[in-house]
């Protein structure tokens, strides 16, 4: 090999982070090369002056009080009184009973503890304020350990010792090494000067930026917006459910990583309807000129028999590859920094070339790209020269920072200046979601996107990699330019988004498109909407042909549970209200119908503004049906996601239960992507077993 | 009354050493010493249940792990932070080094400090862990949940551009 500045591991190796098989193959470069000599000693002082710099921060401490809160815990033997099995068993919830159920064993037999873990939170607060006030002795102890300004460093030092021997490397360190050697350029350079250097407050000023409610979080976190799941509604007090389809699938690729990986997925990650949708199943197309057909029917509900699952199948009209509209894309490509590991950029290369070999000479493509500054790097070219796409796509790298508004106004232009009449004409935007964007103009891009969407303009986001992934970010940017969206982990996964799916993603038959349920409540008692959480819309939302809603695209099809409970059985979740005293009393329950519920549908034509309602009903006789192979795989996928999600709505339903739902359900399975499912039920349940007995680090 | 002084003193040991750099690493992440020390607290306290066994080998890691979790976890649940109250800027200027300790500080070392700051924040997180908290690219991984290339590739990358930017700032100073 030869010294290469660019190349990661050169600083690897001045840092001695590097294996000794590798280590010595650049020993023997060093020994010839003054070049990599002289960089590996620029970069050993660089650190030494770091190290020293970073040493003089102002030393930081916990306060006396808490010292002595920790310190009383530690001192608890409770480790060793307490049964490994009762902590085990009470799972991640008793986390907090537990911790009280030591403090107890002051003053308690341990029996009475373990046999009243539950009634004990409540005196949570008497017993920590019970220690703060320890004896005089132990505080005093801690202020003089961290009294003199010699010890601290001291301390500080005691706690960097000198560098380690490299851990046995489980995993080769060089992959992905080669891309990254590949980069030309660097994150920043230069830009410094403009920007204010004030120490921990940028930090905090990019919190700020954030959005508030996904409140975001920090570097390299994968960003999810928290979840909370749907509860069950009494028929009586919420006749009506509504909320907004959604036929993105980025959710199953995550949590797909996550299991590949070798690791559950943060419960947040998971979004039931995604893993539900990302299957395709085989429903009936319409047949009455509608742009999709509606399908209802129920069974007995898997992870709760008493109660009934019933199923909203919704098919997109399909339309024939020959007859597909001319396309007009612009592809703008995120070429930050960031972007460089082999699972984005080089990813999103091989995609979007795979993508280009299917166009012809009706169609065009431009690429816009974004990092420090956005440029054309490919004009609009017809979609029948391929090389000149494939050769600028051969071209792009990663470097520089992100200027994510400036990107998406360009790729605007671009797509409007060569607007295809009748056709489809996007922006489809391949990034980590790393956007330097402050927070007003993080309004500013939402607004310019949902203006765009209103030319015609739609926007298609595919999310790539993992570690910057925000994923809130992408999924809004794409509901708010009547688009989808994504999340791209291996090059399937590309193909079946940009190929397999390229008519029906980028082809929409109906926008806007709506639900709402009426329950009868002569026959149901209570319902909940299974995930499509962060879908559910006003009742009032229903007619407001104003309030965005999800697309469907050519051939999609798209599921929903709810989980019924039929009238007479009790709904769980908070008390009834009470009856009304002044309101008119509610018309009797149409007992005399044997319909269950009615599905309402709105949607718009692509190029309408007006929503057009179609209603379906469920009645008595298609409930209690022996579920179908479709019916009974959907299901096993979204009690999978119950599970990831830790919800307390599944009883007593296990990996166990899902494979024996989904894997006698597999069938035809063109793709092999139900046959992957088992498989990746079976890494969760390897991994949810390993937890019990190692460590569990968050 | 301690039945197991072996333990004891294993969690002792850990607290000593591994208190100030946890809480200036949660400080780093957080913006606010309260939050910091809170979450510096929580992650003791968790270490209370753990065994020795378990932690065995990577204890440095897994509590550098629990803690910037507890710290994602706060800034998850609260609004973005307010701006530092003033009693915290008190705090933080009467902890911060002395006026001497300033003037022997190499200007160098200043600028660099002041250059990292303006890096990526997930730059500026593992820099810190590496050169801060002198953890190695595999204990990073652990902690940030990155890949083990992803955290050489960011050091490597940040390192670069540190280097640049103070040449070029030194170079118009002389």
């Amino acid at each position: 090999m030869n010294f290469n500045p660019d190349d990661p591991r050169w600083t690897a190796y001045a840092l001695g982070e590097l294996d000794p098989a590798e280590r010595a193959r650049l020993d023997q470069v060093c020994a010839t090369d003054p070049a990599a000599r002289k960089y590996v000693e620029e970069i050993r002082a660089l650190a030494g002056g770091l190290k020293t710099a970073l040493a003089t921060e102002p030393a930081l401490a916990l306060r006396p009080d808490q010292k002595a809160t920790i310190q009383a815990k530690a001192e608890s033997p409770s480790i060793l009184r307490f049964p490994l099995h009762w902590a085990l068993s009470l799972g991640a919830a008793a986390a907090l009973v537990l911790i009280i159920g030591y403090t107890l064993f002051e003053t308690r037999p341990p029996q009475l503890a373990q046999q009243q873990p539950q009634s004990e939170v409540k005196q949570d607060a008497t017993i920590e304020v019970a220690l703060v006030d320890e004896p005089a002795l132990e505080l005093e102890k801690f202020e003089k350990e961290l009294e003199p300004m010699d010890r601290v460093s001291e301390m500080v030092a005691a706690s960097s010792p000198a560098p380690q021997a490299i851990p046995p490397a489980a995993k080769p360190m060089h992959k992905g090494w080669a891309d990254a050697s590949a980069l030309a350029g660097s994150f920043g350079g230069g830009r410094v000067m403009k920007r204010q250097a004030v120490g921990y407050e940028r930090l905090r000023s990019d919190i700020a930026d954030a959005p508030a409610e996904s409140g975001i979080i920090s570097p390299s976190q994968d960003d999810y917006d928290v979840i909370h799941e749907n509860p069950f509604q009494r028929v009586a007090d919420h006749p009506l459910s509504t909320f907004s389809i959604d036929v993105d699938s980025a959710s199953y690729a995550v949590v797909r990583r996550y299991l590949t990986d070798g690791q559950l997925p943060p419960k947040d990650a998971v979004r039931i309807e995604e893993l539900v949708n990302y299957f395709t199943y085989a429903y009936a197309p319409p047949t009455d000129g509608r742009p999709f057909a509606v399908h209802l029917d129920a069974a007995p509900c898997p992870w709760n028999p008493a109660h009934q699952l019933a199923r909203v199948a919704i098919k997109a009209r399909e339309l024939d590859k020959s007859s597909r509209p001319a396309v007009n894309l612009v592809f703008l490509i995120d070429v930050s920094g960031s972007m460089s590991s082999d699972n984005k950029l080089p990813l999103v290369k091989r995609s979007l070339q795979t993508l280009a070999k299917q166009l012809d000479e009706r169609d065009r493509l431009a690429i816009v790209v974004y990092a420090g500054a956005a440029g054309t790097t490919l004009p609009t070219t017809r979609g029948d020269q391929t090389q000149a796409i494939l050769e600028a796509l051969e071209r792009l790298e990663a470097g520089g920072s992100t200027a994510g508004g400036a990107g998406i106004q360009l790729a605007y232009d671009t797509a409007r200046a060569q607007f295809v009449t009748g056709g489809v004409n996007r922006v489809i935007l391949c990034t980590d979601g790393d956007f330097n964007v402050g927070l007003n103009q993080r309004g500013d891009l939402e607004s310019l996107i949902e203006n765009e969407a209103k030319s015609g303009v739609y926007l298609t986001v595919l999310g790539f990699g993992m570690g910057n992934y925000k994923d809130s970010t992408l999924e809004l940017l794409s509901n708010k330019g009547n688009g989808n969206y994504g999340y791209v982990d291996d090059f399937s996964e590309a193909r079946r988004l940009l190929v397999d799916q390229m008519l029906g993603t980028l082809v929409t038959v109906a926008k806007d498109v709506k639900i709402q349920v009426e329950f009868n409540p002569a026959r149901i008692a209570g319902y909940r909407l299974v995930g499509y959480e962060n879908r559910m819309l006003r009742k009032e939302d229903f007619n407001n042909d104003k309030i965005d809603a999800g697309d469907v695209g050519a051939g999609h099809n798209v599921t929903a549970f709810y989980e019924l409970i039929p009238a007479g059985q009790p709904v769980p979740g908070p008390g009834q209200v009470d009856d009304l005293k002044y309101q008119a009393q509610p018309a009797t329950p149409s007992a005399s119908t044997d319909e269950i519920l009615t599905a309402k549908l709105r949607y718009k034509q692509p190029d309408g503004d007006t929503s057009v309602r179609m209603d379906v009903p469920l009645t008595a006789d298609q409930l209690d049906r022996e579920p179908g192979r479709d019916f009974r795989f959907a299901s096993a996928v979204a009690g999978f996601g119950m599970i990831l999600r830790d919800s307390p709505l599944r009883g007593a339903f296990g990996y166990p239960e899902v494979l024996a739902l989904a894997e006698p359900n597999i069938g035809d399975d063109p793709g092999g992507y139900r046959r992957e499912f088992v498989n990746l039920v079976r890494n969760a349940q390897a991994l949810a077993g390993a937890c019990n007995h190692v460590p569990v680090i968050e | 009354m301690n039945p197991n002084p072996e333990r004891q003193q294993w969690l002792d040991a850990l607290v000593q050493r591994h208190e100030q750099p946890l809480c200036r690493y949660a400080y780093s992440l957080l913006g606010s010493l309260s939050a910091a020390q809170d979450a510096v607290q929580e992650t003791f306290l968790r270490l209370c249940r753990e065994t020795p066994a378990k932690l065995a080998g990577h204890e440095a890691a897994w509590l550098f792990r629990v803690c910037r979790s507890r710290a994602l976890d706060v800034l998850r649940k609260e609004k973005p932070m307010q701006p530092l109250a003033p009693e915290h800027n008190e705090q933080m200027a009467a902890a911060g080094p002395t006026p001497a300790q300033q003037a022997a500080q190499g200007e160098s070392e200043q600028l660099a400090l002041r250059l990292l700051d303006t890096l990526p924040p997930n730059a500026r997180e593992v820099i810190r862990l590496k050169f801060q908290h002198d953890l190695s690219y595999r204990e990073i991984a652990r902690i940030t949940r990155l890949s083990e290339s992803n955290v050489g590739y960011l050091i490597h990358q940040g390192l670069k551009t540190l280097r640049q930017q103070m040449s070029v700032l030194q170079g118009v100073a002389s």
